[in-house]
């Protein structure tokens, strides 16, 4: 149990600290040590949690409760949100205030620029592992993504209407 | 009017607590319509400058930004009671979900709506990062850089232990050059 909770917590600490864009940029990563690494949980179920944490309210990183509870139950859960939030936290604390001083510096407009294309790749990425958990598409669930996709690039809708045309069409393509 | 701070620890906490409770869909919207709309605490642009900045620091978005702002207004103790506030009621929402999803994970129908929703949640991301995209993809140094990254972390499954590295090296060398 202690063996399995400090897994947790080097694991997702280093995903916080690779997380630039956000949790969406580290799902593969996610996904990579959670299903493939340590088997915590096998390709399907890391869909369904990351489909839970979606439908609740909050911030994306409570995925990492979710998998920390399938893992090492409710201690299981509450370290892997501290691992995933701590580091990116700290360096928030400190960093934060130095950056705004650097506005003007064509270092931080390189690194800012540098850093953009990354982050799409890394975002496009985590949509592309979860669409496709088995690694070989399934037009069902492609179909879904893409309908979600649009939605949210040609109109102005909360998301939560998305996952819900999403749970609908899983009704009726994938039972 | 003026935007005006928090005046008290418990008057951040209930702010953030009401964007934790509220943040279905995504909790951006919600931060900004209590901090900027709801409770004047910042001005739009104030907002806009301080999630910029945490877009480019790793971890998430808005978690990031309540410490920055906690610490802003009342130091180590506000970006501590900001941060708490925005995950509490988030964190017992979702493994309430998580258990009751255990429950019921064998009935096909319920594994359905689930995957469906994981779909669409997928879908979600490629749509955001299509919209970062549009304007960049133009330069054909940055489409190399995203098909690249792609190809290396979705497909080949490569550590981003690796990519990240090497990706932003090659896109700062770029970008100093004015590829970028």
């Amino acid at each position: 149990m202690a063996v399995i909770l400090l897994e947790i917590a080097l694991y997702f600490g280093l995903l916080s600290l690779l997380a630039f864009g956000g949790m969406p940029a580290v799902m593969p990563e996610m996904q990579r040590i959670v299903v493939e690494v340590k088997g915590w949980t096998g390709p399907v179920e890391f869909v369904q949690l990351f489909a839970v944490a979606q439908a609740a309210p909050g911030p994306n990183v409570l995925i990492a409760s979710l998998i920390g509870y399938r893992a090492a139950g409710f201690p299981g859960a509450i370290v892997a949100l501290a691992a995933v939030c701590a580091p990116a936290a700290f360096i928030s604390y400190w960093v934060a205030d130095v950056w705004d001083r650097f506005k003007d510096s064509p270092w931080r407009r390189a690194i800012q620029k540098a850093i953009a294309p990354i982050v799409v790749a890394l975002v496009l990425s985590g949509g592309y592992v979860i669409a496709t958990p088995s690694g070989t598409p399934d037009w069902r669930l492609w179909l879904i993504a893409a309908i979600s996709a649009t939605a949210i690039l040609t109109t102005r809708l909360n998301p939560l209407w998305m996952i819900g045309v999403g749970a609908a069409m899983g009704a009726i393509l994938l039972s | 009017m003026a935007a005006t701070p928090p005046r008290s620890l418990t008057e951040l906490f209930l702010g953030f607590l009401s964007i934790g409770a509220r943040s279905f869909g995504g909790v951006l919207p919600w931060a900004h319509r209590v901090m900027v709309e709801e409770r004047r605490w910042l001005e739009p642009a104030d907002f806009a400058e301080t999630i910029g900045l945490c877009q480019f620091l790793p971890g998430p978005n808005v978690g990031n930004a309540s410490i920055v702002l906690g610490k802003r207004w009342f130091g180590a103790k506000g970006a501590l009671v900001a941060f708490l506030g925005l995950i509490a009621l988030p964190f017992f929402w979702v493994l309430a979900l998580g258990i009751l999803y255990t429950d019921y994970v064998d009935a096909p129908f319920v594994k359905a709506v689930v995957t469906g929703v994981g779909a669409a949640g997928a879908g979600l991301f490629i749509g955001t990062a299509i919209k970062l995209g549009r304007t960049l993809v133009r330069n054909p140094t940055a489409l190399a850089l995203v098909v690249a990254c792609f190809l290396a972390v979705a497909i080949a499954r490569v550590s981003l232990i690796y990519v990240l590295p090497v990706g932003l090296a090659l896109a700062l060398l770029a970008a100093r050059k004015q590829w970028l």
